[in-house]
């Protein structure tokens, strides 16, 4: 388990990085070299630590190891094949890291990005609306039944395209420099981590990079089925890169119409969810 | 001997304590968000708050809130009742347990933010105080339903095979949570995280985000 810890921390900084390189050539830039993002966090690991004086300080600290703490357990149920309905909970319980961490420092950008994480609350509903329809034709949330279901029967992507559709928008909300990263968008200097520098940012560039990994594995396992390392990690790398160019082409969204599309995309799951109910009873 | 019939949702129970007819259970699902809902109670007594920081409109200064410690008392005081009514509506294995629970956690996330002087946080409170109470309705109506057809609100019960909870009932359930705090009700209450407090102000968010999971785990599994 904490080899495969390390190995998605790395892939999850690789992958980082790769996004930002994607996204700085469709812009017509040079952008960082791919590796920027493992530097970053091995210069954070060395840099001057401190806590803001207004901070609640235990919060501020806490937050860090609870953010990683709730992805290495997301890793773990992943490949330990466990309730999905966990994974969908680290999911939620994401966003009270997004705004603990922005309430806890008592900077008013920490604070905007904060207000800002609740409102965007509305992401977690594709998510529930992509469970329910997983569960709709699979009758089981754990992870290895889904994965086994599909060996069987061919992959949900093709089954059960809309809710793929709707997890790739789940993990599209969670991307930097996306359409959906209103809380750390540069008019509010970044969003609820300005105040998080040294280790504190460097354990949160590991919480996302665990993150990273763990969503873009957990479509792979969900939507094509368990396949070889090598294989997996390789569409990991393509979902990753399509991420990317939606990313590099799509301006940043007001805050509420980032509510709208998610609200939207949820309403339109359950029509199909319901149409499924009524042709297949 | 207690057997948990939905093992494919929410996993195997690990863990049974009976008390009379009312059974708690922990499975890994429950026992993860009763661990969640145990660590931000644990940081909510331990944690002082922050002291917010404003900017002033049109210039480059800046000034730190001081902290009131009568309203901070109470904060603290009702973020840990919230928590422990988290914890509760986490584990219980009763349906109307369950909703008392999540009624609890509305009055008390009003409590959180009820002795802050700010009309902002005060008119929010209120709305959102509104939503809750309207969204007691179905909640409560949810388990009248289940109670009325089946003749039972124990799980234990309720996830079996043998008796069929009418998905009237279900939506009842979902919408009544929904209503304490999750999208799209929760723009009521956005304006409540502007309090100062922020251990305390974080129990709101978490407290109705652990509801809604274990709401999806009781529907799913009935």
């Amino acid at each position: 388990m904490i080899e495969h810890l390390l190995f998605a921390t790395f892939v999850g900084l690789l992958f980082h990085g790769i996004h930002r390189k994607v996204i700085a050539r469709i812009q017509g830039r040079p952008g960082p070299p791919i590796w920027q993002e493992i530097l970053h966090t091995l210069k954070f690991s060395f840099k001057e630590t401190w806590i803001p004086k207004t901070a609640s300080q235990t919060l501020f600290v806490a937050i860090v190891f609870v953010a990683i703490a709730i992805w290495s357990a997301a890793l773990f149920v992943l490949l330990s094949g466990r309730s999905l309905l966990i994974l969908f909970g680290v999911y939620l319980l994401h966003k009270i890291v997004e705004h603990g961490m922005g309430l806890s420092s008592g900077s008013p950008y920490g604070k905007f990005g904060a207000i800002r994480s609740v409102i965007s609350a509305a992401s977690e509903l594709p998510l529930l609306a992509t469970v329910a329809a997983i569960y709709f034709f699979t009758h089981s949330l754990s992870i290895a039944d889904i994965a086994a279901y599909q060996q069987v029967h061919g992959p949900l992507l093709v089954i059960a395209f809309p809710a793929a559709a709707a997890m790739y928008l789940v993990v599209l909300s969670k991307m930097h420099y996306g359409p959906f990263s209103i809380i750390e968008a540069k008019e509010i200097v970044s969003g609820n981590m300005t105040e998080h520098f040294g280790v504190w940012r460097a354990g949160l560039e590991v919480a996302y990079a665990l993150k990273t990994y763990v969503l873009l594995y957990a479509f792979v396992l969900l939507f094509i089925g368990q396949l070889p390392s090598v294989l997996t990690l390789l569409l990991m790398l393509l979902i990753l890169i399509s991420l990317s160019f939606v990313c590099a082409v799509t301006p940043m969204l007001s805050p509420y119409d980032t509510v709208t599309i998610q609200s939207l995309m949820t309403g339109a799951l359950v029509v199909y969810i319901i149409i499924l109910g009524v042709v297949m009873g | 001997m207690f057997n948990l019939p939905t093992t494919n949702i929410g996993g195997p129970e690990l863990f049974v304590l009976e008390f009379g007819d009312i059974v708690i259970y922990f499975s890994p699902y429950t026992a993860a968000l009763f661990l969640f809902a145990l660590i931000f109670t644990a940081l909510a007594i331990v944690s002082r708050p922050e002291q917010q920081v404003d900017i002033t409109f049109g210039g480059d200064a800046y000034y730190a809130k001081e902290v009131d410690l009568n309203s901070l008392q109470f904060q603290r005081f009702m973020a840990i009742a919230c928590g422990l009514a988290t914890l509760g509506a986490m584990v219980t294995g009763d349906v109307f347990n369950f909703t008392l629970f999540a009624s609890m956690v509305g009055i008390t996330n009003i409590g959180i933010v009820a002795a802050y002087r700010n009309r902002h946080v005060l008119n929010a409170a209120f709305q959102y105080g509104i939503v809750a109470m309207l969204a007691s309705v179905p909640l409560f109506g949810g388990a009248a339903i289940i109670l009325a057809n089946t003749g039972t609100l124990s799980m234990w019960e309720l996830f079996t095979d043998a008796l069929v909870v009418p998905i009237i009932a279900k939506a009842f359930l979902v919408i009544g949570i929904m209503g304490e705090g999750m999208a799209p009700f929760y723009v009521a209450k956005a304006e409540i995280t502007r309090a100062q407090g922020a251990p305390f102000i974080l129990m709101i968010h978490v407290s109705s985000l652990l509801l809604f999971l274990r709401v999806i785990e009781i529907v799913l599994s009935m």
